[in-house]
């Protein structure tokens, strides 16, 4: 009875640590295909795009912008329909996968 | 009198008033559809046809367009389309040049067929390179052999500007070795079977470069037409054939100078019975003649153009309804040409010069650049097809007694195979516009089933084995921005070479093996 408890316990600790678990850079890098990849590039945007360049850029950076452009605290018509769905989970992967990007 | 006078000239001012303001009005609208023609041409044209008919994407006219919000259209010209080739101009045009397009596209008619003569042709050729003795007798780069050169068709997110090249690599260190700017996107590039130093690369707006590639750069280059992927190198390396989709026109170039030798007016009597005017399909050059065979796709039907005095052409009628693209069986002396509409692969031999058999294809056939490699003695030809109806195969034949061996299960629709005598896989792109897009899958030569499937990401298209067929080269196309090379026996990923939208790709083994899994050897029979 003890030990089953105890395995309760462990299991219940592997759940929650599985819950804060670090950003991924490969949910981020399949996320960035669906929604940024359009304009952005997987990389980097096109040679003749008018859109900046979101690969190497400061962690911290992308991820502020983005929650400013999803809640709105950042105006671009495009960007707020844009980041509008993300989740904050949706948004640490994205930006660990382009700050990770060599630029 | 004095006030009649005055009234005279009131009514001759306010006249000259309303005609000043008229005219303004007109000049006014016929600056703006001035605009949104150049508009047009500049961003849109070269994938949606200079005649608003289409070509890699789809037409857009009054007819076309009947129907369709103009909100909906303008918002896909500023966001792209997903899982296309279509980019955002958001940010690239002016909301009004948006707007004005998208009033554009639906009010103008599919426009006719417009001319593009020899003179024309003659009058676009540019040179680069005015003294070519001065280029350098070497490659001014480290490679074994120019066999290992690996062409990429870089297409650019926008299929024009500074991201449009054609990008060189070493398929032995996967390095790149060259990059040559081609203004609108490469679409094929084709290699001078004699001379290594030669390569040709045909655009989308179906402009033909001469590309030196020891020194990397275009040498020359000629306009044949306004879009069409056809083009094919003669077995000497002295000729080019090029064809269009617009105008209905293929040409024959000195490959040496690119200056325009011959037209030919595509028309014909199709296998209904209807006189059409044709877009050209393929167009091939074969190891087996000094020939050319080209394909009607409307008329249905394949010419073969002797390369002597005058050109002549003999005519193979009824070949199919709407040709596309080809392939050449071992030894070069038959050819087996899609035909979309009756689904199937006609093989034609170029010795008789006559349709032998019609053999069955799964869907709307795309064969591609094709693939045939021998299997336990037996040469296997393998057949991709874009359509996806009831169930999506990979078609095999025997290409000596030209019968259906099995038509292989795959898990979508697919555009182009690759295959090679030393790897033991036939790769082909699967193209359904879902997740099934990032996939590759490999049949093996023996079993003739899926073996594996490779998760390349992106939109996945134009596997193509290096020379020695070591590596499989896979292009992740405009989703991917890069191309991805695999080990072709461990199907371990190798290398990644970052590049803009990259599309067809194209080995310069392929001048030895002719057709993509041969061996050299096959060319000899």
């Amino acid at each position: 009875m003890k030990l089953s408890t105890d395995a309760l316990l462990i299991g219940i600790a592997v759940l929650l640590a599985g819950n804060v678990q670090a950003a991924s850079p490969y949910a981020g890098k399949t996320k960035a295909a669906a929604v940024c990849a359009q304009c952005h590039g997987m990389r980097m945007p096109a040679t003749e795009a008018p859109f900046p360049f979101l690969g190497g850029r400061d962690v911290q950076y992308l991820r502020l912008a983005l929650r400013q452009y999803r809640d709105k605290t950042r105006l671009s018509p495009i960007m707020n329909n844009i980041a509008g769905s993300l989740s904050d989970r949706d948004i640490d992967d994205i930006t660990a996968y382009y700050s990770g990007l060599k630029p | 009198m004095k006030t009649t006078i005055k009234q005279l000239y009131r009514v001759l001012f306010a006249g000259i008033a309303i005609l000043l303001c008229w005219s303004g009005a007109v000049s006014a609208a016929s600056g703006d559809a001035q605009k949104a023609h150049r508009l047009y041409q500049d961003n849109c044209g070269s994938c949606h046809g200079a005649d608003h008919g289409g070509y890699l994407a789809p037409a857009l006219n009054a007819e076309a367009l009947k129907g369709r919000s103009a909100t909906a259209l303008r918002t896909v010209i500023m966001v792209g389309s997903f899982d296309t080739l279509m980019p955002p101009f958001y940010g690239r045009l002016t909301d009004d040049d948006i707007r004005l397009l998208g009033e554009h596209i639906q009010k103008t008619p599919k426009l006719p067929n417009p001319q593009w003569r020899i003179e024309d042709m003659k009058a676009s050729l540019k040179v680069y390179v005015k003294d070519e003795s001065k280029l350098p007798a070497e490659p001014a780069y480290p490679i074994d052999s120019m066999d290992d050169l690996i062409g990429v068709a870089a297409r650019g997110k926008y299929g024009r500007g500074n991201g449009s090249e054609a990008i060189f690599i070493d398929s032995k260190s996967h390095r790149q070795v060259g990059k040559v700017p081609t203004v609108t996107a490469a679409h094929i590039i084709d290699f001078n079977p004699v001379n290594p130093r030669w390569a040709y690369v045909k655009t989308d707006t179906a402009e033909i470069y001469k590309v030196d590639l020891y020194s990397m750069q275009a040498v020359r280059s000629i306009k044949t037409g306004f879009n069409g992927p056809g083009m094919g190198v003669s077995r000497d390396g002295r000729y080019i054939m090029a064809g269009s989709f617009v105008p209905h026109v293929a040409v024959i170039l000195d490959a040496d100078t690119l200056e325009p030798l011959k037209t030919f007016q595509l028309e014909g009597v199709d296998p209904d019975g209807n006189m059409v005017s044709s877009d050209s399909g393929m167009v091939i050059g074969t190891p087996f003649a000094d020939i050319f065979a080209i394909a009607l796709e409307n008329a249905g039907q394949v010419w073969i153009v002797d390369l002597q005095e005058g050109f002549p052409v003999t005519k193979i009628k009824n070949v199919g309804r709407h040709l596309h693209d080809a392939f050449l069986t071992h030894g070069g002396r038959k050819l087996m040409v899609a035909s979309y509409d009756d689904s199937i692969v006609a093989a034609i031999d170029l010795e008789q010069r006559k349709l032998i058999k019609k053999l069955p294809a799964g869907c709307v056939p795309h064969v591609g650049g094709g693939a045939a490699v021998v299997v336990d003695g037996r040469t296997l030809g393998f057949g991709t097809n874009f359509g996806t109806c009831d169930k999506t195969v990979v078609s095999v034949w025997d290409l000596d007694k030209m019968e259906l061996v099995r038509q292989v299960p795959v898990s979508g629709g697919t555009e182009s195979p690759a295959a090679h005598a030393n790897a033991p896989y036939v790769a082909v792109d699967i193209i359904s516009k879902d997740r099934r897009a990032r996939t590759i899958q490999l049949i093996d030569k023996k079993t003739l089933e899926v073996a594996k499937t490779l998760d390349v990401g992106g939109h996945a298209y134009f596997p193509e084995y290096s020379a020695d067929g070591r590596y499989l080269y896979v292009s992740a196309g405009y989703n991917g921005d890069e191309v991805v090379v695999y080990d072709s026996t461990s199907l371990k990923k190798v290398a990644s070479i970052p590049m803009e939208s990259p599309a067809g790709i194209f080995s310069r083994g392929r001048v030895k093996y002719m057709t993509r899994g041969l061996s050299p050897d096959a060319m000899q029979e």
